[in-house]
């Protein structure tokens, strides 16, 4: 994994971590927003302009890749490299929540 | 239709004055309708609380069918793109009175400002550096002239003077955040 993926996905934003959940099936932008929303019982709400940022950045950076249009709207699904940053992420994760655990 | 028009000046880090500036004039019943060479034009309405979002992003204006869809599904009205930011606004829900914005992460909002600095910014260095630069040096070394030499001279430092501003306000925003 070269290094500026490694700068911008370990850790990831929040954002970015849904994405890649989100698109272990292909989904469109609008599908992911509604997803995260169900997910967190409407805690979290992505939105337009910060999902077309990360989507396309998130697409050159070949964490994911684009699958179809359909009605203007623009299918993306997770690469190999996608669901390796995701593991790594989710790890990190784990880590952090087992420290806090054990301290508190 | 009761129309009215201002001429206002915001620079491309003033987006967020200028979102409240709309929202202001929503508020006290003049709907945003367009705007041209800093000439913004207003028609009379209802007053209403309706939020007002700039997004800088080139890929969009590119791909401008499945950008708009996605503002769109997400119940955000286009108004208009003005010198490569996109004009977008949405009531505030009367429900729970929060003002909705188009990015939800600092990071985000943070790369939009890299994008319009980069497209507003660069075509002006380039001119900068291909044109004014030389013009100024071979004003002042070689043909003499002085008149025109200060001048240039005058709008290389009107220029300078733009760069450090934006240099200056997008520091100060990256260490706010």
């Amino acid at each position: 994994m070269d290094q500026h993926i490694k700068k911008v996905y370990v850790p990831m934003t929040e954002t970015a971590f849904f994405i890649l959940l989100c698109l272990r099936k292909p989904n469109h932008g609008y599908g992911i927003v509604q997803m995260v929303e169900k997910m967190t019982d409407g805690c979290i709400k992505l939105t337009p302009g910060t999902m077309y940022g990360s989507l396309s950045k998130m697409e050159k950076d070949k964490v994911i890749r684009f699958v179809r249009e359909e009605d203007k709207r623009k299918s993306y699904q997770i690469t190999d490299l996608g669901l390796e940053v995701l593991q790594i992420e989710l790890k990190r994760i784990e880590r952090l929540y087992k420290i806090a655990k054990e301290e508190m | 239709m009761k129309t009215k028009k201002q001429f206002k000046w915001f620079t491309i880090f003033e987006y967020e004055k200028e979102q409240d500036y709309l929202r202001e004039m929503h508020k006290a019943g003049w709907k945003f309708i367009k705007v041209k060479f800093g000439i913004y034009y207003f028609e009379k309405c209802t007053p209403q609380d309706v939020v007002y979002q700039l997004d800088y992003n080139e890929d969009g204006l590119k791909y401008k069918d499945e950008y708009l869809k996605m503002f769109d599904d997400c119940g955000w009205e286009y108004i208009q793109d003005y010198i490569g930011y996109s004009y977008f606004r949405k009531a505030v829900a009367a429900v729970d009175g929060v003002a909705e914005e188009i990015f939800c992460d600092e990071e985000s909002r943070l790369q939009m400002m890299q994008r319009a600095l980069k497209g507003r910014m660069l075509p002006l260095l380039v001119i900068f550096f291909a044109t004014l630069l030389p013009l100024f040096l071979i004003n002042l070394l070689s043909t003499h002239n002085y008149v025109i030499t200060s001048i240039i001279g005058g709008i290389l430092v009107w220029y300078i003077v733009i760069f450090a501003m934006c240099f200056v306000k997008y520091n100060q925003y990256k260490n706010k955040k």
